[in-house]
Order: structure tokens, then sequence, then C-alpha cells
């Protein structure tokens, strides 16, 4: 194994994808489209909820409902005088809730908690809700309890919540380490698909195949060069979460590269192995929905693997991308050591061993070494 | 390793792939300082057994020796010592003309200094010294023989190996191509070549006529001619005519 010819292949792959300016735009948009396009449409964050707001009791404690409702993204609060028919501001006028606080709510809710829990007197709100889009519904009731929530001492209901690994994961922190696992993967397996099959139709395979280079060292060529891509486009991916989407990182960004990296090291072994089921370029376009499908259907990439249907989940960890999410999920969102998450480690791991030692029993056949 | 023994040797070889025969039973030798021409028709079974001289493939009987060792099983004993110009042109389409003799001139240890003056060489002797850093997909077909030819010269090797070397090229182009050659040859070089341009094996000092994977008949050209006049009692054939007697004549057998 000669250092000089595992650079020589890296310097070339590098090379060839720098030429291909194509390529290149694809290599560097796509972690920057794929994060800004899911980012935005699956950030399952709700925002600018029309609710109208009338206030007939007008004290601090109100007060303060209001203010903790307009501090609330989700919420475009309106404040209205009065209002006669509820229901008409949501037909006509197109709100989505109407929240109204009836006279001496304020002097009753204190009341309530001064007499205790027997009084049947209690502070009681006037929610009027668009309930035909169940989400946003659940969206205004949860926002509303937030308000009540945080009014602070002498609530109704003291709930105390141990918020685990960071201090609030939303859906776009743990879909940025899905996102670079994803866009990793289908980068490097796809670009080593065609490259090498391209070594094969051009000839520069046997070229290569009788000069001193040895397998081994043809792939870890390979392997340098994408994982320098890689490692490209995870900056791509955090800097785009971090900058449009403030993503939340726990863990350390050593780990994050780290196990991207060998991520792509695992698909540039798939890549390999792909291309001996191709003999020309059009056959191997033909492998590009089975990396492609699986990995967004069935990793857990956009919806937990617990909402796969029980028949189909065991085909989840068939799937590389599942073993990924789970190892990059639990370094950057939980912020733990890669082998606090075995599952994931040692999947990535397996993945890594297996799609290598078989790339180079295939490489042997396409070599035409075969007996 | 003497310098007396043959630089290529086939001994019995024999490819098979399911029960087609591409080689027969061949048995050559080739040496020290020959032009050595492989003629015959497509599918005669030259590029296999090209391909099982470098250790591409691998015998399915027989042997095939390339500087005195075993291919494939001693082929890194003498892997920097020959060169292989495949069929398909082999060149990387998306890397410019130094950049593909950059990695190829890499992968046989060349310093970077070294690579650089025999590009500059090379480049020359191809005239594509313009060419450099031009994009070969943007090449065209001599331009990329040409380069093809180059990179199996790069790291100055002592056999060649070179697979329909002038296939598409226009005659004018092959005649320089063929003064590349007998240059190369006069350097010491041995060349082992596949052609099925009849006129080309007038130009080798051996030929070696193949059909359906068996070696029928060997020779000087003039050997080959005399050999073709005993036979039909045509005076004076031209290459074409000696093709034509010669295979007439073979015992054609294998392919079952």
């Amino acid at each position: 194994m000669k250092l000089h010819r595992i650079g020589a292949v890296a310097e070339r792959v590098l090379r060839q994808n720098w030429h291909d300016k194509r390529v290149l735009v694809f290599m560097l948009l796509l972690p920057a489209i794929a994060m800004l396009l899911f980012g935005y449409s699956f950030s399952g964050d709700i925002t600018d909820v029309r609710v109208a707001f009338i206030d007939e009791d007008l004290t601090d404690l109100t007060e303060s409902i209001l203010e903790n409702l307009q501090d609330d993204e989700a919420f475009n609060v309106t404040v209205l005088e009065s209002v006669d028919d509820p229901e008409r501001l949501l037909l006509d006028e197109h709100y989505q809730a109407v929240l109204r606080i009836p006279d001496k709510f304020t002097s009753l809710y204190y009341a309530h908690f001064a007499m205790g829990v027997a009084t049947s007197a209690q502070g009681t709100l006037d929610l009027t809700l668009d309930e035909s889009d169940p989400q946003v519904a659940a969206t205004v009731r949860m926002g509303l309890a937030d308000a009540l929530m945080d009014l602070g001492e002498g609530g109704p209901v003291d709930i105390e919540t141990r918020e685990l690994y960071g201090v609030e994961v939303r859906f776009i922190d743990s879909f940025a380490p899905a996102i670079m696992g994803f866009v990793v993967a289908l980068i490097s397996t796809v670009l080593t698909l065609l490259s090498v099959v391209r070594e094969k139709v051009d000839g520069t395979f046997s070229r290569v195949w009788v000069s001193p280079v040895r397998r081994a060292e043809f792939i870890l060529g390979y392997v340098i060069a994408f994982g320098l891509i890689a490692l490209v486009q995870s900056l791509v991916v955090l800097t785009i979460g971090k900058t449009v989407f403030d993503i939340v990182i726990n863990g350390s960004i050593f780990w994050a590269f780290g196990c991207t990296i060998l991520f792509a090291v695992g698909s540039v072994g798939l890549g390999t192995l792909l291309s001996a089921l191709a003999q020309t370029e059009s056959q191997a376009i033909i492998f590009f929905p089975l990396v492609i499908l699986p990995s967004v259907l069935l990793s857990g990439m956009m919806w937990p693997v617990q909402a796969i249907p029980r028949l189909l989940r065991p085909l989840t960890y068939a799937v590389p991308l599942t073993y990924s999410n789970r190892l990059l999920r639990a370094v950057m969102v939980k912020g733990l050591s890669p082998w606090q998450e075995p599952v994931g480690f040692i999947g990535v791991l397996v993945f890594v061993v297996a799609t290598i030692a078989l790339a180079s029993v295939v490489l042997k056949q396409s070599a035409g070494e075969r007996e | 390793m003497s310098d007396h023994a043959p630089i290529f040797h086939a001994e019995t070889l024999t490819k098979r792939f399911g029960a087609l025969r591409a080689v027969d039973d061949v048995t050559m030798e080739i040496d020290r300082g020959e032009i050595y021409g492989l003629v015959g028709p497509s599918g005669s079974g030259k590029t296999t057994l090209i391909r099982m001289l470098c250790g591409l493939a691998v015998p399915t009987a027989g042997t095939a020796t390339l500087l005195g060792s075993s291919m494939p099983s001693e082929r890194r004993a003498v892997e920097h010592r020959f060169g292989y110009m495949p069929q398909e042109r082999a060149i990387y389409r998306d890397l410019s003309v130094a950049e593909n003799l950059l990695f190829f001139g890499q992968i046989y240890g060349m310093s970077r200094s070294r690579i650089a003056e025999r590009t500059r060489a090379l480049l020359d002797l191809m005239k594509l010294s313009d060419r450099g850093k031009q994009r070969t997909d943007k090449l065209s077909g001599g331009e990329k023989q040409r380069l093809s030819l180059a990179c199996a010269l790069l790291h100055e090797p002592e056999a060649l190996l070179l697979d329909e070397p002038t296939i598409g090229l226009d005659p004018a182009l092959r005649r320089e191509f063929w003064d590349h050659f007998h240059q190369l040859n006069s350097d010491g070089r041995t060349i082992l070549l596949s052609t099925h341009y009849l006129n080309e094996a007038e130009w080798c000092d051996r030929v070696g006529l193949m059909q359906l994977g068996r070696l029928i008949a060997e020779g000087t050209p003039d050997e080959l001619k005399d050999d073709a006049t005993r036979r039909s009692g045509q005076d004076s054939p031209d290459m074409e005519e000696v093709f034509l007697i010669l295979t007439r004549d073979a015992v054609v057998g294998g392919v079952s």
C-alpha cells in the first residue's frame, strides 16, 4: 500500500468533480437546497395563527395573558374591543380562534385560589376555535396553555417539566443531522457509482488495473475524495442550519463531522458495490431511486420510525440512513459520544466494513480477474 | 532473466467464455525488439489474447508470460515495465490532457517534475502541445487516440501492448502512428499490437493471423506472402489476399 498512489486516485477524483461544474454545483447546492426546503416545509412550527383577543376584564393578569400570547410566534393577535358573536368572527373575518376574557375573570381566578379547590366559581375563559385544521387547533390549545402556565405562581396547575437534551428541541434541530446524513450518502453513493461505471465503460479501469495501483488503494482514494466532499457538505448544512434556522447543536461538532465522514465511507463502498450491477451509465441511473426512496421513507428522517407501520418496521433496519440518523441525532442533538448510541454507531460501522469489503470483491470481478 | 528469454510468451493459451473459445490453444513467442502484429477480424480473439498477456484476464488453460513473469499471478513483478493501451481510448473525459498524464504518471510513482518533463516531450511528439489544458471530451478522435498512446508510453515501459491503436484513424494519421512505433522500436522497445487493417501487417517484423480464437499462421510479412503464393499459385499477393488465402485454407475448429 503506497500513499502516493492513494493520493493520486483521490486527487484525480477531486479534479474530475471540480471540472464538472454541474456536478460541483449539485454537490454544494444539494445540501443547501435540501436544508432550506425541508427546513422550511417541515419545520413543524405553525406560525401566524390569527387570534382575536377580547378583554372585558382589563386587569394586570389579563394584560399578561395578552403579552404572553403576543410573544408567541405561533399567534398573530388582534385585540378587539368587544364581540357579540364570536362565531361570526371565525366565519366572516377568518380568525382561527377567538379568545374572550369575561368580566370578573381575575377576581374569580384569585378567589378560587384563596378558597381552595372546593369552590365552583373559578375564572373561565371563553375560547371559540376553528377545528377544521386539527394541527392549527392543537397549536392554539398548546399556546394558550403555555400562556396561562407562564402566569407564574399561583397558577391553577403546577407542572414542572424537565426538558431533556436541550432547552427546547424543535423539529428542525433533529432534522439537520438527518439532512446531513442523507445528502452525504446520496452524493457519495451516486457519484462513486457513476464514476466507477464510467471507468469500466471508458476502459480507464483496465489501465489502472495493469498499473501498480492496488484495489485497496483505489478504494481508499475514492474514500478520501468523498470524505473531503462530505466534510464540505456537512459544513454547508450546518452553516445554513445555524444561520437560517438557528438550530441547536448540543454535542460536539468534531463528532458530528467524524460520524458524517464515517457514513460517507460506507456510502462510497455502497456505490462501488452497486457498480458491479451496471454495465452502462444509464443502467447505473436505475439504482438512484433504490438509494433515495428507502432513505427518505424508512430511515426516520421525516417521521419517527415509530410512525412507520409495524409490518414495515423491520425494513427500517435494512436502511443505512436509519443508523446514521440515530448516530448523528445522538451526537448533535443529545450531545452524546458515538458509543453512547450503540445501535446507531455499530450499525454505521457494520455498514462501512461490509460495503468496503464487498466493494473490494466486486472490483476484483469487474477487473476481469475472475476465474 | 536472460536477455534471450521472450518478452511475450503464450503456451497453449486458452480462454473460454462459456461455450465460446475466445482464444484457443495459442502458442507464440515474441522476442525483444520485435514489432509483432496480431491481425484478424473482430471477434478473432486478439483483444482477449492481449488481456491475458497483461494480466487482465485469467487463462482457462495454458500460460501467459510477460517479461518472464507468469500472468496474472506474478504481474506485480513486472507491472512497472510494460505499457498497455486498451481498445477503448481509456482516458478520463472530465480531466484535461495534462491531468490524464499526471494521474497515470503518479500511479507509476513518477515524480511531478519527471511527469512534467515527460508530458512536454510526449505532447510534442503527439502534436498535442497546445492541447495540454483542454478537457479530453473536447478533443477530436485522433487527438484522443494520440493521448491514449501517450498515457501508455509515459512511464517509459520496455514492452508495449497496444490493442487496435490505429482504429478509426485516417490514413495519414495511421502512418504517423506507425512512425512512432518504429521510433519506439528503434529505442529497443518490444511492441505487440493488434489491428484489423491488413496493410498495417506489412509494417510489422512478424505477423500472427488470428481467426476464431486460433493462431492460424505466423511469420514475417514475406514468409506469409510466400506461403500464400505456394498455396494459391497467385503471384505477389497483397496482405488482404494473403489473409483470404490463409484463412480459407485454415482448418477451423473449436467453436461448438
